[in-house]
C-alpha cells in the first residue's frame, strides 16, 4: 500500500500496513496437526479427537461417519475394546481420561437406532473381486473397507453366521447378541456377498480362491487350542477353556464342580471364571503368570483383559493368583484333586530377553476337583498349510502382506502378532483388516500402500490454563445381585452425557477454533476465515506482519501452533 | 480465497488498531489497545498521551489507527479528551471519546488532568495501559512500578532491593471521585476486558479502565510469555481484577486457586535480584510481595468459594468455535 501524504500532513488511518513488520521475524508460527495420544494408541486407527470434535459441534451423525471411516463396528468395540486410547488420553494426566469407549458405544447404538447409512467412498466402481475368508472382526473389517472402496467382495465363513468370536465366545453379558446382529447385519447389507457354512480346506481350497479372485484375505482367527499338560500329566476328563465357553454359549450348560482352577490370563480365563461362578461353582480360581494392574507389574506383564472386567470378576468372587503357574497336578487315579502352584515373574535374562523365572520354595496347594487350561489358541492348519509353514500363526508385514505370496493377505488373531497389550483384540483385528484393504487396493491399482502418520503430541505441549477440571461421566453398572447370564452388565451413557463427555476433550494437536491466536496476537497477524483454511483450521498467519513473538503458539490450548525457524 | 491480504478486509471483528505498528514482539500494551478499540467500535475519537503506544502506532506519515486519533503532550490526554467531548456535546454528537495513556502519563504526570476530567463528569472513557514504568524513555520507575521491581531509576544494590515504594493504589483515588464506573482488567482475560470496555462505553459520564499490560523489554521476559505472566499477575493476587461503581466495589474476579507470587516473579528479569542466593533481603522481599498479594486477596475477598465460571480458572476456559458472545 503506497503511503500518500495528506494535504494537512496528517497520517491516514491504517497506513501502517505499508510497513511489513514480518521482516523482524526469525521464527514463524505454523499449524501442525499432530497425532493425539488416543489416536496413536488405537489399534483400529480411529482418530478420536476428530469424531469427538464433531460431537462438540453437536453433530453426532458426522461424528459417527468420521468414526466408521476407520472402524465399522463402534457398537461392538465401544463394549469390548480394552480401550488403550483411554490409558493414553492426555486428560488422564489432568483429571481423568475421556470415557472414549462409552461415547463410541453411544454413537454405534445411535447409528443402529436411526439406521444411518455407512458412507462409501466417492470413487469409480471396481471390477476386481476379492475373497475374504473368516467373518470375524478382521474379515468383516477387510470386507467393509474393500467395499467402501467399491470392490466386489465375497466373504466366506465356516459358521452359519458372521461374527467370529464376537458371536461364539464373548459372553452376552458383555456383548449382547442383538448388538452383534444389528451392527454386523448393517455391514453385510452394504453389498458384501456372504457365503456361510463354507470352510476353507473343506469346501474350498486356497488355490481355488487365488485363481478365482484378484486377491485373498485370510481372517480365520486362531481356532485351535494350544496343547497343555503339566509335566506330561493331563486329567482324563480334560475340558479346555474356550471350548467350554463356546459350548456354554450354544447349549447353555457347563460342568459345575465344587472348586475349579482355570489356568490362563486372558479373556477366555476371566470370562469362563465369571460364567462358572454364576453357574454356582463355589470356588473359582484363576492362576496366571501375568500380574494384576499395579505398581509391581510392568505394563507388558499385566493380565490382558479389559480392566473393568477384572474388577467385576473380583466383585463376583473370582479369586486371582497372579504371577503364579501350575507346577504339578495332584491326582487320585486319573482325577484331579488339587494343584500345586509356584510363584514366578517375567525377568530379563543375561541377554536382556524377558522370560519367566519360577521361585523354588514358594509352592502352595489348591484343593480343586477340576483344572481348565485357557492358555490361548493357534491357527487351525487345515487348508492353511501353504501359508503357515508349520508355524502357529501366519507371518505378515503390517499391511498383512505375506512374503512371497503376492495377492494373499492375512490379519487378526491369525497373524503373527508382536505380542503386546493390544494384540489379539477386536480393535486390532479391525485395524488389520483396514490396512490389508489399503494394501489390496494399492496392489490392484498399481500404487504403494500408505498409512498416514502424524507427529505425536505430548501433554506438555498443551496450555492447561484454558481447561478446567471436570469429572468424567459415570457409566452405570448392573448391581452384583442383578447380574445373570444374559443381561448386559455395563450400561452406556445418555445422549446428554455423551455430549458432555465429548466436551471434556482437549482436542490434542488439532485446532479447536477457540479464537485464542486470533484474539491474542498483538499484531493482528492472525486472520480468520469463515471457510476452512487450507490446513483445515479457520486461521491464517499473515507473515507480512507476524513478528514471530510466539504468543499464539504459547497460548494455543491444544498445541496446534509450532514456532519454526524462518526460512 | 484464503490470502491473508484479502481476508484482512473481511475480518468478523472491527479493527481499530491495524498491523504494521512498531511495538516490540509480544507487546502487552499493543494487544490491550487492539482489544480496547475492537470492543469500543468505530464511533469513537481517541486521545493519546505521549508514550510507547503513541510512538509505535504513529511513525509519521503512517498511522496504525483506523479511527480518529489525537496526540498532543505527555501530560494532557485527559484534558484534550475533555475538550473534544465538550465540542462534540456542543455539536449534539454522540461519538464517544476515549482518552488513553501509559501508567506514567496517568498515575504521575497526567494525574491532575485526569482528576479534573473525572470531577467535571466528562463523558469520557479513560484507559490506562499499565506496564508499570516509563517504558518509552528507557524503563524509569513510575508510581505504578511495583515494590521491589528493578528499573533504570530503581536499581537493586547495596541500599535498595529495587523500588523502595509501593505501587500507587490509583483505583482507590479514582473511586474517591465517585465516578459511575471504574475497573481493572488484564490482557490475560480478553473476554473480561471486552465486557468491561462495553460496559464503560454504555455509561454516560466518566469511566476508567486500568489494563495490566506486560512489557517484555521492561519486565525482562520473552515476548512469548506476555499472557502467561499477565495471567499469573491475576492468579497470585498481585493485580486484582475489580469493578467499582460510584466508589464501591461492585464485583471482583475470584481466584480459584491462588498461585504463590514467586511463580510470577521468577519469570521476570525485573525481579531477578529477588532470587540471588546468599542475600537475606531477597527472601524478605519475596515474602513482602507475597504479603501484598495476600492483603489484596483479603481486602477484596478474592478467594472465591467453589468453582465459578467467571473466576480465574473459568473465565478463560476455551470452547470449540470461540467464546460465546456475551
Ligand atoms: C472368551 C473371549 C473373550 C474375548 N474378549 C475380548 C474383549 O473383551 N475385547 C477384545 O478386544 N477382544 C476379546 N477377545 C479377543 C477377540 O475376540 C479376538 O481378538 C477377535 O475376535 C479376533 O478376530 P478375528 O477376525 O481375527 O478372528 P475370529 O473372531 O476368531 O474370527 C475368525 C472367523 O473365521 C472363521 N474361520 C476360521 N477358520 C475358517 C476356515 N478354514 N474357513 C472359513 N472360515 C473360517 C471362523 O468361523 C470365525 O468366524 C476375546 C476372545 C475370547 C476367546
Ligand atoms: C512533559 C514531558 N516529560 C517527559 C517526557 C518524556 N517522555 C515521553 S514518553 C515518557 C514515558 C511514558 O511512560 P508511560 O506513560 O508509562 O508510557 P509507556 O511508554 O510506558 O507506555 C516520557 C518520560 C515528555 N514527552 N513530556
Ligand atoms: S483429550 Fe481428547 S484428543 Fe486428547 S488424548 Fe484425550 S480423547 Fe484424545
Ligand atoms: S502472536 Fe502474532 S506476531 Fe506473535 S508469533 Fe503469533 S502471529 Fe506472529
Ligand atoms: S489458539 Fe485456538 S484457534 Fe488458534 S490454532 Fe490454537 S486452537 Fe486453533
Ligand atoms: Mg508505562
Amino acid at each position: 500500500m503506497p503511503v500518500t501524504m495528506t494535504r494537512g500532513a496528517f497520517a491516514l488511518p491504517g497506513t501502517s500496513l505499508a510497513f511489513k513488520t514480518g521482516t523482524w521475524r526469525n521464527t514463524r508460527p505454523i499449524h501442525t496437526h499432530a497425532a493425539a495420544p488416543c489416536h496413536g494408541a488405537c489399534p483400529a486407527g480411529e482418530d478420536q479427537q476428530e469424531w469427538l470434535a464433531r460431537l462438540q459441534e453437536g453433530r453426532p451423525r458426522e461424528a459417527w461417519e468420521a468414526l466408521v471411516a476407520m472402524n465399522p463396528m463402534p457398537a461392538v468395540t465401544g463394549r469390548v475394546c480394552p480401550h488403550p486410547c483411554e490409558s493414553a488420553c492426555n486428560r488422564g494426566q489432568y483429571d481423568s481420561p475421556i470415557a472414549i469407549h462409552g461415547i463410541e458405544r453411544w454413537l454405534g447404538d445411535e447409528a443402529i437406532r436411526h439406521n444411518w447409512a455407512y458412507p462409501l467412498l466417492d470413487v469409480p466402481v471396481r471390477s476386481q473381486r476379492v475373497a475374504v475368508v473368516g467373518a470375524g472382526p478382521a474379515g468383516l473389517s477387510a470386507a467393509y473397507h474393500l467395499l467402501r472402496r467399491r470392490y466386489n467382495v465375497v466373504l466366506f465363513d465356516a459358521m452359519p453366521e458372521a461374527g467370529g468370536l464376537l458371536r461364539s465366545a464373548i459372553p452376552p453379558t458383555r456383548l449382547p447378541r442383538d448388538v452383534v446382529d444389528k451392527e454386523l447385519g448393517r455391514i453385510l447389507a452394504l453389498g458384501i456377498e456372504f457365503r456361510p457354512r463354507t470352510a476353507l480346506g473343506r469346501d474350498v481350497s486356497l488355490d481355488q480362491l487365488r485363481s478365482e479372485f484378484d486377491a485373498v484375505f485370510l481372517g480365520v482367527g486362531a481356532g485351535k487350542s494350544r496343547h497343555w499338560d503339566v509335566d506330561g500329566a493331563v486329567p482324563a476328563d480334560l475340558h479346555e477353556g474356550l471350548g467350554m465357553l463356546k459350548e456354554w454359549l450354544v447349549v447353555g450348560a457347563l460342568p459345575t464342580p465344587n472348586a475349579v482352577v482355570i489356568h490362563g490370563g486372558g479373556n477366555t480365563a476371566v470370562d469362563l471364571a465369571r460364567v462358572m461362578r454364576r453357574a454356582g461353582v463355589k470356588d473359582v480360581h484363576v492362576v496366571t503368570a501375568s500380574g494384576l494392574p499395579g505398581p509391581d507389574t510392568e505394563p507388558d506383564d499385566v493380565l490382558n483383559v479389559v480392566p473393568r472386567e477384572l474388577e467385576q470378576a473380583v466383585e463376583e468372587g473370582v479369586v486371582f493368583h497372579p504371577h503364579r503357574t501350575i507346577n504339578r497336578l495332584i491326582m487320585r487315579g486319573s482325577k484331579v484333586v488339587g494343584v500345586e502352584m509356584v510363584r514366578l515373574k517375567k525377568l530379563p535374562d543375561g541377554r536382556g530377553r524377558k522370560s519367566r523365572v519360577s521361585f523354588e520354595g514358594t509352592e502352595t496347594v489348591l484343593h480343586v476337583d477340576m483344572v481348565v487350561p485357557a492358555i490361548g489358541e493357534v491357527v487351525d492348519p487345515t487348508g492353511m498349510e501353504s501359508v503357515l509353514h508349520g508355524k502357529d500363526y501366519i507371518k505378515t508385514d503390517r499391511f498383512g502382506r505375506i512374503d512371497g505370496q503376492a495377492g494373499l493377505f492375512a490379519g487378526g488373531d491369525a497373524r503373527d502378532w508382536l505380542k503386546g497389550l493390544t494384540g489379539g483384540t477386536v480393535s486390532a483385528a479391525i485395524g488389520d483388516g483396514r490396512r490389508a484393504a489399503e494394501a489390496i487396493d494399492a496392489l490392484l491399482s498399481g500404487r504403494e500402500a500408505v498409512e498416514p502418520v502424524r507427529p505425536p503430541i505430548r501433554y506438555d505441549r498443551l496450555n492447561l490454563a484454558y481447561y478446567e477440571n471436570r469429572p468424567r461421566i459415570p457409566l452405570p453398572t448392573l448391581e452384583l445381585e442383578k447380574r445373570n447370564d444374559t443381561d448386559e452388565i455395563e450400561g452406556g451413557p445418555s445422549g446428554a452425557q455423551a455430549l458432555a463427555e465429548a466436551n471434556r476433550c482437549f482436542s490434542c494437536g488439532n485446532c479447536l477454533a477457540c479464537d485464542n491466536c486470533w484474539t491474542l496476537c498483538p499484531d493482528n497477524a492472525v486472520v480468520k476465515t469463515t471457510e476452512l483454511a487450507s490446513d483445515g483450521s479457520h486461521y491464517v498467519f499473515d507473515y507480512d506482519y507476524c513478528k514471530g513473538c510466539g504468543l499464539c503458539a504459547k497460548e494455543c490450548p491444544c498445541g496446534y501452533i509450532d514456532m519454526v525457524p524462518d526460512e | 480465497m484464503t490470502e491473508p491480504a484479502s481476508l484482512r478486509s473481511r475480518q468478523p471483528r472491527f479493527r481499530g488498531l491495524e498491523a504494521g505498528h512498531r511495538a516490540c514482539q509480544g507487546c502487552g500494551e499493543a494487544l490491550a489497545a487492539r482489544l480496547v478499540t475492537e470492543s469500543a467500535g468505530p464511533d469513537v475519537i481517541l486521545t493519546n498521551a505521549t508514550g510507547c503506544l503513541e510512538v509505535f502506532t504513529t511513525p509519521w506519515p503512517q498511522s496504525a489507527w483506523r479511527v480518529p486519533w489525537l496526540h498532543s503532550l505527555f501530560e494532557n490526554s485527559a484534558a484534550i479528551a475533555s475538550g473534544v467531548e465538550a465540542a462534540l456535546k456542543a455539536q449534539g454528537r454522540r461519538t464517544k471519546v476515549i482518552a488513553m495513556g501509559g501508567d506514567g502519563g496517568t498515575f504521575d504526570i497526567g494525574f491532575q488532568a485526569l482528576s479534573g476530567m473525572l470531577e467535571r463528569m466528562h463523558n469520557v472513557l479513560y484507559v490506562c495501559y499499565d506496564n508499570e514504568a516509563y517504558m518509552n524513555t528507557g524503563i524509569q520507575r513510575s508510581s505504578s512500578t511495583p515494590h521491589a521491581a528493578m528499573t533504570t531509576t530503581s536499581p537493586p544494590g547495596k541500599n535498595r532491593m529495587g523500588k523502595r515504594h509501593m505501587k500507587k493504589d490509583l483505583l482507590s483515588i479514582i473511586a474517591a471521585h465517585h465516578v459511575p464506573y471504574a475497573a481493572s482488567a488484564s490482557v490475560a482475560y480478553p473476554q473480561d476486558l471486552r465486557r468491561k470496555v462495553r460496559r464503560a462505553m454504555e455509561i454516560e459520564g466518566p469511566t476508567f479502565l486500568l489494563v495490566h499490560s506486560p512489557c517484555p523489554l521492561g519486565w525482562g521476559h520473552d515476548g512469548t510469555l506476555s499472557i502467561e505472566i499477565a495471567r499469573l499477575g491475576v492468579q497470585t493476587g498481585l493485580f486484582p481484577l475489580i469493578e467499582l461503581e460510584r466508589g464501591e466495589v461492585a464485583s471482583v474476579m475470584p481466584i480459584r486457586n491462588p498461585v504463590p507470587v514467586v511463580e510470577y516473579l521468577k519469570r521476570q528479569g525485573r525481579f531477578r535480584h529477588l532470587f540471588s542466593d546468599g542475600d537475606h533481603r531477597a527472601r524478605e522481599e519475596r515474602e513482602h510481595l507475597q504479603a501484598l498479594a495476600d492483603y489484596n486477596i483479603e481486602r477484596y475477598g478474592l478467594k472465591g468459594d467453589g468453582d465459578d465460571p467467571l473466576d480465574t480458572d473459568g473465565a478463560d476456559t476455551v470452547r470449540r468455535g470461540g467464546p460465546a458472545r456475551t
